[in-house]
């Protein structure tokens, strides 16, 4: 047999040149690591050091998804919503403290006839962008339009206590009876019944007048859909352009009725993920950042040179389990008191620190009547918890485990955290994952889903927005009903009655805190917490701070320009 | 070549009809499109209101007919519902009609019309740069043979194939645009020469894949076509070397790359979902995501007839263009 020589052995030479590459690839390596840019530690830029406000310059701001319109009789969504208070006002606003103030209105309403009876008068001199002057025709007419079948808006509901809007609504009769012009800046509003949330409504975008002229001649011209594109408000920033799904720009109105120093002009960029977001904030081309990813949550908190130029504030929402009072094991009270009193709330605040507040009560912790010591609150318990479980004759637990829907990845994360929970006490827990679309349509129907993963985000800041749509039986329906957890309380439905029309402020406080003890003692939702939003800004971005009520609100930001580009050193060096 | 066309067309619509009637039977199974694009927050009157408007509230059969424009309108929000003289008209696809947007409130066709330029425009420089990058490589490649240079394509390719968009898109926003700042970071830019300069890095990386695929095949494709006799007759008469590749191999070799790129057209229409969710690139992948997310059924079902149409023509034009480039092949036979 003839020997194979090899051909492939490595010679000293060859070796040494191996050697030599390597060594040369790591230095390279090492060079670009060390030398390639670094991200920035603190802001790009500074403001030039004005005390008081200026005009002029660009606020750019971004968000995640589109803006679907800029009517805002269809403006149902945040983004939407966000870009309507740009572009327009209402009869009523709220101001930082969340209390009701007037805005188009020179006053808050006369209230007669026991709360079924609101009169306003316009402010003297209002404009329209297109530079006529607002009349209380105009807050009729478009209130006509908002209620109007033809129109169907998402806004109805709010306002179906108006006398005759009903009928209305439904085609029966061609005007409003309850929607009375007294004079040229006077108008009146008549309810069926006393209803003090009505002013809240009010103050939602749904009710912001239109320009009668731009919107008929719009509509005939290109159809309904047109004004959303084609936006003529009463508010401090007119429309300027829409590059649809990328940016919408708006730029100052000098004629509005309150003048302030503001921006030349607003750019809301649509479409930028959080991830994306963050990065461009850091690198100085946005001007404020909402929600930032999680990652730079954390780095901006943990920031020296960010800390001036952060906000933190509890979201208007809580987050719960949902429990299915008419299916068992949650037809009985005693379990539900289980489930509340079993959840550890603090895993949640140490897995995302500083991101949510572990919730005892269904009001948010901004939304009066939430009382902190809420003797009936839901804490995590577990000697009470195992007792509740004892009364509901269950001392050894459940045989069979309960079926929990949730939403998305989150939601099956914040689960898995309570599983080892609820074991304690009995319970054994599946998660059914389904898709939100799926979750919305069986979740609504009774007797379908046993416990799942629910929350609620005020429409406006008032506790019957979270209780009587959530709690009242009246909310039941055999589809889409707004009550998912099904619960049914005589009692609550009457405090709850009594309560809305109720005009004495401290009463109607009572009336609440009793019905928020009620919910938090009889347990349909077991509390898991209330999110909280991050808000960061550049140094020369002035005159900003969370609103409790609005969620992107810019309109009192002035720009502390011209900006001044600094060095990163001077943030490490503080740093070191 | 006639014949065939008709042929295929025929066959083409059927297709896009199967997927049509099953997508739009889908939707419904996945959820009441009602309930979530008015979300978790909707009142049951809202929902009722919704699909009133929208005809939602008709037996589904009877919406999927009128969809299609073989029954007479179901949706009250359309002027064909109740004409100037009070009788009830059609609005389906057959009459052109894709329907009003649930979520964007503007016709379906608006909402696309916005859309899928801005998509064309990625993915014509998504072929450009495939085509480029990965001819280059592979010619480069197929002609050194067996050396380092052919090998580090080979690897580089092999990398490119196996790296999905959502790791290279994030990498390359985070290196070339926060880090060093060569390219925008994501977004749509607001003229049409910054558009072609923000979509400079979603195209290259939507192109990855392609360049490294058509590499490959490109490579085998003229290494096989160099051992060829045409060739060899054509290097022995004398033809320079560069004409021999130029001239006779590379059209050769040509053929099964021109067949991919048509298979390919509809994929990057498809493939550009991912990175235009990634660069925040407002495009018709994006208002896929979106549409799907939030049910807005009409959008869906144009977004499914629209990457259906583009699945049949790619295929209908990657037929024609072998034949164009071969000439043995008839597609009559």
């Amino acid at each position: 047999m003839r020997s194979i020589r090899k051909t492939s052995a490595l010679r000293p030479t060859h070796a040494l040149g191996v050697a030599a590459a390597i060594a040369v690839a790591a230095l390279a390596v090492g060079w670009i690591v060390t030398h390639f840019p670094h991200a920035p530690v603190g802001p790009r830029y500074i403001g030039a050091g004005n005390e008081t406000a200026r005009p002029g310059g660009t606020f750019i701001f971004a968000a995640g998804s589109n803006i679907h319109t800029l009517d805002p009789h269809f403006a149902y969504d945040t983004l939407s919503t966000a870009a309507c208070r740009l572009l327009y006002d209402g009869l009523l606003d709220y101001d930082y403290d969340g209390e009701m103030i007037p805005s188009l209105a020179e006053a808050l309403p006369e209230i007669s006839e026991g709360g079924r009876v609101f009169r306003f008068r316009l402010r003297d001199g209002i404009k329209f962008h297109n530079g006529r002057e607002i009349t209380a025709d105009d807050i009729a007419w478009s209130m006509h339009r908002l209620l109007s079948e033809r129109i169907g808006s998402p806004g109805y509901p709010f306002f179906k206590s108006i006398e005759g809007a009903p009928a209305y609504h439904a085609g029966d009769t061609d005007r409003i009876e309850g929607i009375v012009v007294l004079d040229e800046r006077s108008i009146e509003f008549r309810l069926d019944e006393a209803d003090q949330t009505f002013l809240n409504a009010l103050a939602m975008p749904f009710a912001y007048p239109l320009a009668r002229e731009h919107v008929e001649q719009l509509e005939t011209a290109e159809g309904v859909d047109a004004v959303g594109r084609h936006p003529i408000g009463a508010g401090p920033f007119a429309f300027s352009r829409w590059e649809r799904g990328v940016q919408v720009e708006f730029e100052r109105f000098e004629e509005y009725w309150a003048p302030a120093a503001r921006p030349d002009k607003m750019v809301f960029l649509e479409n930028i993920s959080a991830d994306v977001a963050s990065a461009r904030f850091r690198n100085g081309d946005l001007d404020i950042i909402y929600r930032p990813s999680k990652v730079n949550r954390l780095f901006l908190r943990e920031s020296k040179a960010w800390a001036p130029y952060l906000a933190e504030a509890p979201s208007a929402s809580v987050f719960a389990l949902g429990l299915n009072c008419e299916l068992p094991p949650f037809d009985n009270v005693h379990v539900r008191r289980a489930v509340a009193f079993a959840l550890d709330r603090s895993k949640l605040e140490r897995l995302d620190p500083g991101q949510v507040i572990a919730a005892t009560q269904v009001l948010p912790p901004m939304l009066a009547p939430h009382d902190p010591e809420l003797p009936s609150g839901q804490v995590f318990d577990l000697d009470r918890a195992k007792e509740e479980m004892r009364l509901a004759g269950f001392p050894d637990g459940l045989s069979e485990p309960v079926i929990v829907w949730v939403r998305g990845e989150g939601e099956v994360r914040v689960a898995q955290l309570f599983q080892q929970d609820l074991k304690a006490i009995g319970i054994e827990i599946e998660l059914k994952l389904v898709t939100f679309a799926t979750y919305l349509r069986e979740t609504g129907r009774p007797r379908v889903a046993q416990a799942a993963f629910t929350g609620w985000h005020q429409d406006f800041p008032d506790p019957s927005n979270f209780m009587d749509i959530l709690f009242h039986s009246r909310s039941i329906h055999p589809e889409n009903s707004e009550n998912r957890s099904f619960y049914r309380n005589p009692k609550l439905d009457r405090i709850l009655d009594e309560a809305r029309p109720e005009t004495d402020r401290e009463t109607r406080l009572a009336l609440y805190a009793e019905a928020n003890s009620i919910l938090a003692d009889d347990a349909p939702w077991a509390f898991l917490y209330y999110p909280v939003d991050m808000f960061a800004w550049q140094p020369y971005v002035k005159g900003f701070r969370p609103h409790p009520v609005w969620l992107n609100e810019y309109r009192h930001v002035w720009l502390d320009l011209p900006k001044q580009r600094v060095s990163q050193a001077i943030y490490e060096e503080a740093a070191r | 070549m006639t014949r065939f066309i008709l042929q295929r067309a025929l066959w083409g619509i059927l297709v896009v009809m199967s997927v049509v009637t099953l997508v739009f039977f889908l939707i419904f199974v996945a959820g009441d499109p009602a309930v979530t694009i008015l979300g978790p927050q909707a009142r049951a009157e809202q929902i009722a209101d919704f699909k009133a408007k929208k005809g939602l509230d008709r037996p589904v059969s009877e919406q999927f007919l009128s969809y299609l424009g073989v029954v007479p309108c179901v949706r009250k929000d359309s002027p064909q519902f109740e004409q100037d003289d009070g009788t009830r008209g059609f609005c389906g696809i057959l009459q052109g009609d894709l329907g009003e947007s649930y979520s964007h409130h503007e016709s379906v066709a608006n909402v696309i019309g916005h859309r899928l330029p801005r998509t064309l425009l990625l993915a014509a420089m998504a072929v450009l740069f495939e085509l480029i990058i990965g001819l280059t490589a592979g010619i480069v490649a197929a002609l050194r043979r067996n050396r380092w240079t052919d090998t580090s394509i080979m690897f580089a390719t092999f990398v490119g194939i196996s790296l999905p968009t959502y790791v290279t898109g994030p990498i390359a926003l985070l290196v070339f645009s926060f880090l060093l700042g060569w390219f925008p970071f994501g977004g749509y830019g607001i003229d049409p020469l910054d558009h072609v300069y923000h979509a400079l890095l979603p195209s290259l990386i939507l192109a990855v894949a392609g360049a490294a695929t058509y590499a490959r095949v490109m490579r085998g494709e003229l290494i096989e076509t160099l051992r060829h006799d045409h060739v060899r007759t054509a290097k022995a008469k004398g033809m320079p070397a560069s004409q021999v590749v130029i001239r006779h191999a590379i059209r050769n070799a040509l053929l099964p790359v021109a067949t991919l790129i048509g298979l390919s057209l509809p994929f990057l229409v498809g493939g550009a979902i991912i990175t235009e969710k990634i660069f925040a690139w407002p495009g018709l992948g994006l208002l896929t995501i979106e549409s799907i997310e939030s049910l807005d059924a009409p959008v869906i079902m144009a977004v499914v007839l629209m990457f259906g149409v583009a699945v049949q023509i790619g295929n209908l034009l990657a037929d024609i263009a072998v034949a164009a480039l071969d000439p043995r092949i008839r597609l009559d036979d």
